[in-house]
């Protein structure tokens, strides 16, 4: 029944369908760079791209790229995401995005104007904003902030800090600080100084090994070269890999050699690159242990700590929950919390979510444990203060945070507790804020069938139509029986009913008056016009003429004239004539009728 | 006798009953163990732990939103998108209008796009999106039906009411159309949702490169390829093969493993 009405109504669907088929192409053309000011010799990513819903792509140009030579196409890369989309309703739909994406190399400073990137889409031509890039003259800096303290110049015989010194091309390990406290941050980078006309997309960095670090990378996302002077000699300088290492044990901890390859641009078409490999130094940090005597669990960095519970009302047996945050500079994954066991409360296992990033080069973050309190007997109970200390390498001293005293209160009589979950003995998280958060709590619903594919749905949605019927029905035959009470056949019934009322109640001259309206009712009704009031001899001679046989004319007329003479002389009549009046009325009345359905 | 035997019955019955209750008991409490063992594990990354879990959720009968979602964030945590986009279509189809789902779904189809684009120049993702999914892809499935019946009643009511009373007031007539608009919207969605404007279930390649046959064995010719996360409709069943409808319309047997369907419980024509 559900089915058949929603087939019934799938034309709604044509009308969608209609409706978005003549739909405009949704179209959006960008043009950006980053950055949009720079200096020469330094990457420009350049990108251009049009996204496209409900519509081709026929072409995009950056016509402007070809008029400035000083902007060198280092590297070009076209990509094309697309979805396509299908399905009742909306015909085809195709979602399409096409970028071109230059790194581009300055080599004269200026102001390049670009003039709006240009699109056609299904014939049409869609623009971007025009954009702007300024190139400032090369300062001819070296990389990194001591190199003018570590690159020796020309003149000097000096070791290379960091590198082993090559004529074309070599690799150097920046450490800063060299000497660190266990769990301080040590920030490694390694630079790749050449001479030689790189491309940049052939480049592949080995990483150092870094035993006894814990590390956590500042991605290095595109080359930004720099030009240094080494030795009288002019280089271009670029990072390659940029760490936060936080020796994780004292003593003396060395860095491994990094390595890199890349193929360096041939002259001529026929010529292949030539691939070039270079590998660095190894270097040494010294690590000391924190100051002596050292807190129990004190950990390096600067930390603000917070706690707060979810609510403060909670029935025995059900769970509040705990969040504490830890935020700061530091390698937060360093931080431990411990919970103290609390009367008559039960922890699970906390979930611990860190958050890092860098500020100002130095890797901070927030680190948030969740427990879950399950109160196990009713009362209040309180969290105690949680504590945290630090050695901050700053100022060279201890500190500590740590939080107000929490309570909550747990009323209702007392809950079995479940068994407690055993925590589960895994590889350390690592940490993303793509997607997620993990849900905490579910209600484990099972499947169940939807509303309206169980049983009674179609019942309840054919119930009222059919009432809609019955009331069709019901209201139809009330009418007809309306209808009905008032033609002749009730009139008579009704005439001759009133006739046996007033013989009941002793009423002669009532009684005849309707046995006279009886006949002539049906004398009317069989002729198709009144007799009342006609003659005898009159209504005889009609009678006649109507078909009627003698017999039935004989009565009728005998008893029109007995009744009106009973009428006029009523003080005569007994019960008993007056009785066989009414059963001889009936009798006439039925022969009349008969003929008149004999003769139609 | 009669007494004794009356009071026997009873007592069996009671005790059959408190064994059930506490078997359903017994079960909701594992269940839950498991739930948060998984979270526990998606916690601290471990995620293959946390997949194993959420999925013993799914196959003991769970059809819960939110462990669809925790169980799609350990799938695209531990970069298995095409699964992690089938189980957050599975929690919006169970909790349609569920922002944060949708976003997860988003991402995790752009991260395929991205990952497939720099590896191969170009990514395109199959996915069907219709405008009725569009119209009524936030309204719960149950929701629909109950409007449905509240406009089949007022429908009709109204109808009957202008069948039996003489005056006809100027109100009955635009609650007459009210109705009968939200009549035919509701029907119109709830076909959307039960599926009867589609040849079967809705379903996602899980595989990287999903090999569409001719027939439903491995030796049957290629017709074509699906690749993971793109969307179609599972027309057919055989043993161990699902024919698979891209949303292109490319059909081909695929192999059951490396097909999954979103409208878990819906058969297969």
């Amino acid at each position: 029944m559900t089915r058949f009405l929603m087939l019934a109504l799938i034309w709604f669907g044509a009308l969608f369908w209609a409706a978005t088929a003549s739909a405009q192409p949704e179209v959006t053309v960008t043009l950006d760079a980053t950055p949009t000011e720079a200096r020469v010799g330094e990457m420009i990513q350049l990108e251009v791209r049009v996204r496209v819903r409900g519509g081709r792509v026929q072409s995009l140009e950056l016509g402007d790229l070809r008029k400035y030579p000083e902007l060198q196409i280092i590297s070009h890369q076209t990509v094309r995401p697309m979805q396509f989309s299908f399905g009742f309703g909306s015909g085809v739909q195709v979602e399409s995005s096409l970028a071109e994406i230059y790194v581009l190399q300055p080599t004269a400073a200026g102001t390049f104007d670009f003039a709006p990137a240009v699109a056609r889409v299904d014939g049409k031509t869609y623009q971007s904003e025009p954009l702007t890039l300024v190139v400032r003259p090369s300062m001819g800096i070296s990389p990194g902030v001591d190199d003018d303290v570590d690159l020796p110049s020309v003149a000097e015989e000096g070791e290379l800090s960091g590198a082993r010194f090559d004529q074309h091309a070599f690799l150097r390990t920046v450490v800063e600080p060299k000497e660190a406290y266990v769990g301080e941050q040590v920030d490694v980078t390694v630079y790749l100084y050449t001479r030689l006309r790189l491309a940049p997309q052939s480049v592949t960095p080995g990483k150092p090994s870094l035993d006894g670090f814990w590390v956590h990378d500042d991605p290095v996302t595109s080359l930004h070269g720099q030009t240094a002077q080494v030795r009288g000699a002019q280089y271009r300088a670029y990072v390659l890999q940029r760490s936060a290492a936080f020796p994780q044990r004292t003593g003396e901890l060395t860095i491994g050699p990094p390595t890199v390859t890349f193929d360096v641009g041939s002259t001529s078409l026929f010529d292949p690159p030539e691939r070039i490999e270079r590998e660095g130094v190894p270097v040494t940090v010294e690590v000391k242990p924190l100051p002596q005597p050292a807190p129990a669990n004190a950990v390096v960095g600067r930390y603000d700590i917070r706690a707060w519970l979810d609510r403060q009302d909670v029935s025995t047996g059900n769970a509040v929950t705990l969040r504490v945050d830890a935020s700061g500079v530091g390698n937060v994954q360093d931080l431990r919390i411990d919970l103290p066991p609390m009367a008559g409360v039960r922890a699970l296992q906390p979930v611990i979510r860190d958050e890092q990033r860098f500020q100002n080069g130095k890797l901070g973050g927030t680190r948030s444990w969740e427990w879950i309190l399950i109160a196990e007997t009713p009362g209040a109970h309180t969290v105690p203060p949680l504590r945290l200390v630090f050695f901050d390498p700053k100022t060279k001293e201890y500190g500590s945070a740590s939080t107000e005293p929490l309570t909550f209160t747990a009323v209702g009589p007392a809950k079995p507790a479940p068994p407690a979950i055993a925590p589960a003995d895994t590889e350390p998280r690592q940490p993303s804020a793509v997607f997620g958060p993990i849900r905490m709590y579910s209600a484990l619903s099972r499947g169940q069938a939807p509303v309206h594919q169980r049983p009674w749905f179609a019942w309840v949605l054919a119930f009222p139509p059919l009432l809609f019927v019955l009331v069709i029905l019901g209201s139809s035959t009330a009418r007809h029986r309306e209808r009905r009470s008032t033609t002749t056949g009730a009139v008579q019934r009704k005439l001759l009913r009133s006739a046996e009322n007033a013989l009941r109640s002793d009423d002669p001259r009532a009684f005849y008056d309707r046995i006279v309206g009886s006949i002539n009712h049906a004398l009317d009704s069989h002729l198709g016009q009144p007799v009342a009031g006609l003659p005898h001899a009159e209504l005889r001679a009609r009678l006649a003429g109507a078909g009627f046989d003698d017999d039935l004319l004989e009565r009728v007329i005998n008893e029109l004239e007995g009744a009106d003479f009973a009428r006029f002389a009523a003080s005569g009549v007994n019960r008993d004539e007056m009785e066989r009046c009414l059963e001889r009325t009936e009798t006439i009345v039925e022969r009349i009728r008969r003929s008149s359905r004999s003769a139609s | 006798m009669r007494g004794r035997r009356l009071l026997l019955f009873i007592l069996v019955s009671a005790a059959s009953l408190g064994s059930q209750g506490a078997g359903a008991a017994s079960a909701e409490a594992s269940l839950t163990e498991i739930f948060e063992a998984a979270n526990i594990a998606a916690s601290r990354g471990d995620y293959r732990s946390a997949v194993a879990n959420y999925e013993v959720l799914v196959e003991a009968g769970v059809r819960d939103p939110d462990v669809y979602f925790n169980l799609a964030t350990a799938y695209a945590q531990s970069g298995d998108y095409p699964r992690a986009i089938l189980s957050y279509e599975r929690s919006l189809t169970v909790r349609p209008g569920d922002d944060k789902a949708e976003e997860n779904l988003r991402a995790a189809e752009r991260a395929l796009e991205e990952k497939r684009a720099e590896a191969e120049g170009e990514a395109m993702i199959q996915r069907s999106s219709s405008a009725g999914e569009a119209i009524y892809g936030r309204f719960p499935e149950d929701g629909l039906a109950y409007v449905l019946v509240a406009a089949n009643v007022t429908l009709f009511g109204c109808l009957a009411w202008m069948w039996i009373a003489r005056r006809r007031a100027p109100w009955i007539y635009t609650l007459l159309a009210a109705s009968s608009i939200v009549f035919v919207f509701s029907a119109i969605g709830l076909g959307q949702k039960a599926g009867i404007f589609r040849d079967g279930p809705r379903a996602v390649a899980l595989g990287d490169h999903v090999s569409l046959r001719e027939g439903p064995y491995p030796q049957a010719q290629i017709r074509g390829q699906a690749r993971g996360g793109d969307r179609g409709v599972a027309v057919d069943r055989d043993r161990d093969f699902v024919k698979l409808r891209l949303v292109d319309g490319l059909e081909g047997w695929a192999p059951a493993s490396a097909v999954g369907l979103i409208d878990l419980d819906e058969s297969v024509h």
